[in-house]
C-alpha cells in the first residue's frame, strides 16, 4: 500500500485539496466504463465567456445611451445565444461513454500508454481527453460507433500507476463555456523498472553453482521429455512417427522430444553487483527480458518471496511485476 | 493549457469563414469609413485574401504596428472634421482591419469576432429600418459562424452555416423575452453623436428650397392618430415659422433661433382648452431638431420643447428615429395680444425691394381698410390672375415677388406664400411664412399617415385682431386639388416629383396590386418603428400589463422563470438532448403487421411457431412471395436475436423497414 500512496505523489505534484478529490470519489466513483450525465459534468463559464459578458453589457450600456432598441436587442441576442450554449456545451458531454482497456506494457521511464474507448449515441464534438500534466488528446467527432484514443502518460516511475481522473472538456459551440469532468476508469496499471544492461545474472548461467540450482536450465532437442508432434520429414526415423495418430487418420507426425540443458537459474537481487537497490532491480528487470527471449527456464527470489523456475510469457510478467511492485528504498540494509 | 497549444492553430475553414465576415460587416459601414481608412481596410482584405490563398506571408508584427499608429495619427488629426463619434467608429474599423492581417491564433480570432459585434452594433446606429436589422442579424449570426468554425473545422461551409443559424434562431425567443421585460433605462450619460448629412426642411427657404424637396419620396414622418384623423385640407403640419426676409430668403428670426439654443421654455403657455386631436408621431431620422404639429400643439413627452411659436422643438438633433405624443387643439387660437415687439417683426419688409409689389400692396390696403376684407381679396387675386402651378417656374431675378407677381405667374407654393406674406406686410398687417408639410398618405391597412419629403409645403400666418395668427394658403387658391386631395392627386405620377428617387416604391402607386403590396410592407415597417424601435417603459408596462393583467413584482417573476424554463425545454429537445420513448418496437411492430396481413390472406401463424418455422409455412402456402418473406424473415433474426455493430444495424434496419413495406404492398394486392 505503500506503494500505492508513493506512485500517485510522484504523478500528481499539484494535486487539489483533499477534500474536492474526497467529493469527487463520492460523486464520481472509479468504474472500468463510465457514462457521463448530469451528475458528473461541470459547467463553467471559460475566459471567452466572461469577455462575452461584458460585450453584452457594452452594448446594453451602448444602447441605453443611444436609446437604440436595436443595440439593446442585439445585446440580448447575445446573451441569450450564451443561455443556448450552456445547453450546447452539456450536451456536447453528455451521454460520452468512456471505457478503459488494458495498456501496453511500459518501463519506467518510458510514456505510457491508456487506451480509453469513446462513444455517444449523439454526435460530439471537439472533445479534449487528457490526464492532468500530460498532453491533450483533441477527439474531432465522437460517434455511436466507439473509437480509441490512447492518452500519454509521461515518465511514470516502476510499480503501479493509477493514472487519477481522466479530464474531459469540451468548449464546444462557442468557446463561451466549458463544460468538463473527471472521471476515474479504474485503469491501473504496473510498469515495469527500467531496466539497465546487465552480464553479471547472464555469466551466473555459465557457473556451476550446484547450492542455487536444483533444476535445469535451458531446453534443447533431446529425448527425455515429450514435447510435442510435429510434420514428419521424409528420411527421420520411424522410430518417432506417432502412429497412434496415423491410425485415426491424422496423417503422418513425428514425436518430438527435448531434453533439459544446463543449469536451470534463480533470479535474486543479492547477486548483481551495484550498492543502489533500485539499479539492481533495473538490472534484474533486463536480465528477466533476456532470459525469457532465450527461452531459459528461471526462477526469481526476492528475500522469502519464491516464484518457481518456469518459461513463457506469462512466467515473464509475473516476474517483472513482482519486482516492480519492491518497495522503493535508496539503499539497501 | 500547454498540451492545447497546438490546437490553437487557426484552420483554413476559420479563415475563410473570417473573410466573409469581414467583408459583410464592413460593408454597410462603408458611410462612416474616411478615404484613409477605407484604403486601409482595402488593402488588409486583399492581404488577408493573398495569406488565404497561400500568396503572401503574415505581415512581420513591426509593419502591422506602424500602420496602426499612422492610422491612428492620421484619424486624430481629422476627428475634428468627422466628428468624436466617426473618428472612433474609424479607429475600431482600422483595428479590426488590422488585427485580422495578424491574426495567429484562436484567440485573436474570438476577439476579432467580439469587435466585429461592437461594429454590427455601431450599424444599427445609423440604420433601423426592419430590413436592415433583418439584414444585421444575418451578419451577427455570420460572425457567430466563425466561432463554431473553430470547433468544426472539418467540416463544409453549410454545415458549420446550419450549426450557427440553428443557434441564433433557438436563441431568439430568451432574446424577444429579455426585450420585452427587462427594464428600459434613461441615458446614463450624454454619448457623441454621429454627424451626418441633414434631411428634410431647412430653417432658411429662397425660391428653389422646397422645389428640391418634391424630387424626394423619401419618408419625412408617420402619425397615428388615436381617434379618426382630420381631412386632408385640415393637415398643416408645421415645423418652422420665418419671419426675416432680406429679399432673397426667408429665415427664422434670431431671438427664436437664441431660444431655440438656450433649450428654454419661456413661457408657460396656457392650458389647453377645447376639443382636442392626439396622436403619436414617429418622425424620421433628420439631423435636424424641429418637429411636427398641428395647429396649436402641446406634448408631454420628455425632452421637447415648446416654443412661443406653438412649435415643438427637439434640444437634441433627431440622430434616429423619434416617437412622440401630441395633442392638438385647431380651435385654439394663437397669440391673442402681440406685443410690439414680435408685431414689428412681423411687418418688416427690406427697403427698395420688389417696388411693383409695394404698390399694389397699398392699392389693396386703399380699397380694403379692413384687414378681413384686403386678405380675402388678395387671396383671391390669385384666382382672378392667370396664376399656374408647377414645380419647374421660370427663373426670376432680383427684384423675386415682382417678377413672379406680375411677370411669370408661375411657381409653387414658397413662391405663392412669399407674395403673400409680402404683401400682407406691405399693407400693414403682420404676416409669416410657415414652412412644414401638407397632407400625408393614409396607410389603410395600418391605419396611420404617412408624410413623405415631397409633401413639404409653405404657406402663410397673418395676425388679425381678436382672432390671432390665422392661417392662409395661396396655393389652395391656384391649385385646390393640392389641399384637398394630396399632392399626390395634383400630379398624377408622372411629374418631375421623384427625380432624386428613382427607384423608390411610391412609383408602384398606379399598380393597384403593387400599390397594396407597398402598402403592407410599409405597414410592417410602421409596426416595426412602433413596437420595436419605440419600445420604451410606457410600452413595456402596456404590453405587461396586457400579458398580466395587473403587473406585480411577483407575476413579473413567476412569467420570466416559466417562460424561461419553457425556453430552455425547447433549445433542448431542439439540440436533441431530450429523447420521448417512440413507445413500441418499429421492428416489432413492422413484423406483426405483415403477420397479420397473412393471417387475413389465410396463412395464420400459431402460437407455437417461431420466425422460422413460421417462414417454411408460409414458403409452402404461398410461393408468390416466398422469396420476399424469407428474407424478411432473416433481416427480422438478425435485427432481434444477433449482435450487430451499430452501423450494420442502421442499414439492416433499412432495408426490413423497406422490404415490409413492400412486402405489405403486394400483400394488400394479392
Amino acid at each position: 500500500m505503500m506503494n500505492r500512496a508513493n506512485s500517485t505523489e510522484s504523478i500528481n505534484p499539484n494535486k487539489p485539496s483533499l477534500w474536492w478529490n474526497a467529493w469527487l470519489a463520492r460523486r464520481l466513483p472509479p468504474s472500468k466504463q463510465i457514462t457521463l450525465a448530469h451528475k458528473s459534468i461541470f459547467i463553467l463559464p471559460t475566459g471567452f465567456g466572461l469577455l462575452w459578458a461584458s460585450l453584452i453589457l457594452l452594448l446594453f450600456i451602448l444602447g441605453t445611451n443611444y436609446q437604440n432598441n436595436l443595440i439593446i436587442g442585439l445585446s440580448f441576442l447575445l446573451a441569450s445565444l450564451f443561455n443556448t450554449c450552456i445547453i450546447y456545451s452539456y450536451k456536447n458531454l453528455a451521454g460520452l461513454s468512456l471505457s478503459s482497456l488494458p495498456s501496453p506494457q511500459a518501463y519506467a521511464g518510458e510514456t505510457l500508454v491508456f487506451p480509453i474507448k469513446l462513444s455517444s449515441k449523439q454526435a460530439q464534438f471537439e472533445v479534449l481527453v487528457s490526464y492532468p500534466n500530460n498532453q491533450v488528446n483533441v477527439v474531432k467527432v465522437i460517434k455511436e460507433e466507439a473509437q480509441l484514443s490512447l492518452l500519454q502518460f509521461n515518465n511514470p516511475s516502476r510499480g503501479r500507476i493509477i493514472p487519477g481522473r481522466l479530464k474531459i472538456e469540451s468548449r464546444y459551440p462557442l468557446g463561451l463555456c466549458r463544460a468538463w469532468s473527471h472521471i476515474d476508469l479504474d485503469n491501473q496499471v504496473i510498469v515495469f523498472a527500467n531496466p539497465i544492461e546487465s552480464h553479471s545474472t547472464l555469466s551466473a548461467l555459465d557457473t556451476d553453482d550446484i547450492s542455487l540450482t536444483l533444476d535445469k536450465g535451458l531446453h534443447v532437442q533431446g529425448v527425455d521429455e515429450f514435447k510435442g508432434l510435429r510434420q514428419h520429414i521424409p528420411g527421420e526415423s520411424l522410430r518417432q512417427v506417432a502412429w497412434k495418430q496415423l491410425a485415426q487418420g491424422r496423417g503422418m507426425l513425428s514425436k518430438e522430444f527435448q531434453q533439459p540443458q544446463g543449469q536451470p537459474l534463480w533470479l535474486t537481487l543479492d547477486n548483481l553487483s551495484a550498492v543502489d537497490i533500485e539499479e539492481r532491480i533495473s538490472k534484474l528487470t533486463w536480465s528477466i527480458d533476456k532470459l525469457s527471449e532465450r527461452g531459459q527456464i528461471f526462477g526469481l527470489v526476492i528475500g522469502h518471496y519464491k516464484i518457481p523456475p518456469s518459461d513463457g510469457e506469462s512466467h515473464r510478467l509475473a516476474c517483472q511485476q513482482t519486482i516492480a511492485l519492491l518497495p522503493f528504498r535508496r539503499e539497501i540494509g | 493549457m500547454k498540451g492545447s497549444r497546438q490546437q490553437e492553430i487557426i484552420s483554413r475553414h476559420s479563415l475563410l469563414w473570417l473573410l466573409i465576415t469581414n467583408v459583410v460587416i464592413l460593408l454597410p459601414l462603408y458611410d462612416k469609413l474616411t478615404p484613409w481608412s477605407m484604403a486601409i481596410c482595402g488593402i488588409c482584405l486583399v492581404w488577408r485574401y493573398g495569406i488565404f490563398m497561400g500568396r503572401v506571408a503574415k505581415p512581420p508584427r513591426l509593419l502591422v504596428t506602424t500602420l496602426a499608429l499612422a492610422s491612428a495619427l492620421t484619424l486624430a488629426l481629422v476627428t475634428s472634421k468627422i466628428g468624436l463619434l466617426n473618428g472612433l467608429i474609424n479607429l475600431l474599423i482600422l483595428g479590426y482591419s488590422l488585427k485580422y492581417i495578424e491574426m495567429r491564433d484562436r484567440r485573436d480570432v474570438r476577439i476579432v469576432v467580439i469587435v466585429g459585434y461592437i461594429l454590427i452594433a455601431i450599424t444599427l446606429l445609423g440604420q433601423q429600418s426592419i430590413y436592415f436589422s433583418v439584414l444585421l442579424t444575418f451578419i451577427a449570426t455570420i460572425n457567430t459562424c466563425v466561432l463554431v468554425s473553430l470547433y468544426r473545422e472539418d467540416v463544409k461551409l453549410n454545415e458549420t452555416a446550419r450549426i450557427g443559424f440553428s443557434l441564433i434562431i433557438q436563441s431568439l425567443p430568451l432574446a424577444a423575452l429579455l426585450f420585452l421585460v427587462f427594464p428600459r433605462l434613461p441615458p446614463l450619460w450624454m454619448m457623441p453623436q454621429l454627424k451626418t448629412e441633414q434631411t428634410g426642411i431647412s430653417d432658411e427657404v429662397s425660391f428653389g428650397e422646397i422645389g428640391r424637396l418634391t424630387r424626394s419620396a423619401a419618408l419625412a414622418f408617420r402619425v397615428k392618430f388615436d381617434g379618426a384623423p382630420p381631412r386632408n385640407h385640415q393637415l398643416y403640419w408645421r415645423a418652422l415659422v420665418l419671419e426675416d426676409y432680406d429679399g432673397q430668403t426667408w429665415r427664422q428670426h434670431d431671438s427664436i433661433k437664441m431660444l431655440e439654443s438656450n433649450h428654454l421654455a419661456p413661457r408657460s403657455r396656457s392650458d389647453p382648452k377645447g376639443p382636442s386631436l392626439e396622436y403619436s408621431v414617429i418622425a424620421e431620422r433628420s439631423n435636424q431638431h424641429w418637429l411636427f404639429g398641428l395647429d396649436v400643439a402641446f406634448s408631454d413627452t420628455a425632452d421637447i420643447v415648446q416654443l412661443p411659436d406653438y412649435r415643438l422643438y427637439s434640444p437634441k438633433s433627431l440622430t434616429q428615429k423619434f416617437q412622440y405624443r401630441v395633442k392638438s387643439i385647431p380651435s385654439m387660437p394663437m397669440d391673442m395680444t402681440l406685443t410690439e415687439h414680435v408685431r414689428n417683426i412681423n411687418l418688416q419688409l427690406p427697403d427698395q425691394n420688389n417696388p411693383r409689389t409695394h404698390t399694389l400692396a397699398k392699392e389693396f390696403e386703399a380699397r380694403y381698410p379692413k384687414p378681413v376684407n384686403r386678405l380675402n381679396a388678395m387671396m383671391n387675386y390669385f384666382t382672378s390672375q392667370p396664376y399656374f402651378y408647377t414645380l419647374t417656374p421660370p427663373p426670376v431675378g432680383p427684384q423675386q415677388i415682382d417678377d413672379f407677381l406680375l411677370e411669370n405667374k408661375a411657381g409653387f407654393c414658397v413662391h405663392y406664400a412669399s407674395a403673400l406674406t409680402f404683401m400682407a406686410r406691405a399693407s400693414g398687417i403682420p404676416a409669416r411664412m410657415v414652412t412644414g408639410y401638407q397632407g400625408g398618405e393614409w396607410n389603410k391597412q395600418a391605419q396611420y399617415l404617412s408624410i413623405y419629403q415631397y409633401m413639404a409645403h409653405a404657406w402663410v400666418e397673418v395676425w388679425l385682431e381678436g382672432r390671432g395668427w390665422i392661417r392662409l394658403d395661396p396655393t389652395s387658391m391656384i391649385a385646390p386639388e393640392r389641399i384637398l386631395e394630396g399632392f399626390d392627386a395634383y400630379f398624377q405620377g408622372g411629374d418631375s416629383y421623384f427625380m432624386d428617387s428613382p427607384f423608390s416604391a411610391l412609383k408602384l402607386r398606379n399598380y393597384p396590386f403593387l400599390n397594396e403590396l407597398r402598402q403592407t410592407f410599409s405597414s410592417i415597417d410602421f409596426y416595426w418603428s412602433v413596437w420595436i424601435l419605440g419600445f420604451d417603459s410606457s410600452k413595456q408596462e402596456q404590453v405587461l400589463h396586457q400579458l398580466l393583467g395587473k403587473i406585480t413584482r411577483e407575476k413579473i417573476a413567476f412569467f420570466m422563470l416559466s417562460s424561461l424554463a419553457l425556453i430552455i425545454l425547447v433549445i433542448a429537445y431542439s439540440a436533441g438532448l431530450l429523447h420521448f420513448s417512440r413507445g413500441k418496437d418499429k421492428i416489432s411492430s413492422a413484423y406483426l403487421k405483415v403477420c397479420k396481413l397473412l393471417d387475413k390472406k389465410g396463412v395464420p401463424r400459431r402460437f407455437d411457431q417461431g420466425p422460422m418455422d413460421f417462414c417454411l409455412t408460409v414458403e409452402s402456402q404461398l410461393p408468390v412471395i416466398a422469396g420476399d418473406f424469407s428474407q424478411l424473415t432473416q433481416y427480422y433474426i438478425a435485427l432481434k436475436y444477433r449482435t450487430l455493430t451499430p452501423s450494420g444495424r442502421k442499414s439492416t434496419t433499412k432495408l426490413f423497414i423497406r422490404l415490409s413495406r413492400q412486402l405489405t404492398l403486394k400483400l394488400i394486392k394479392l
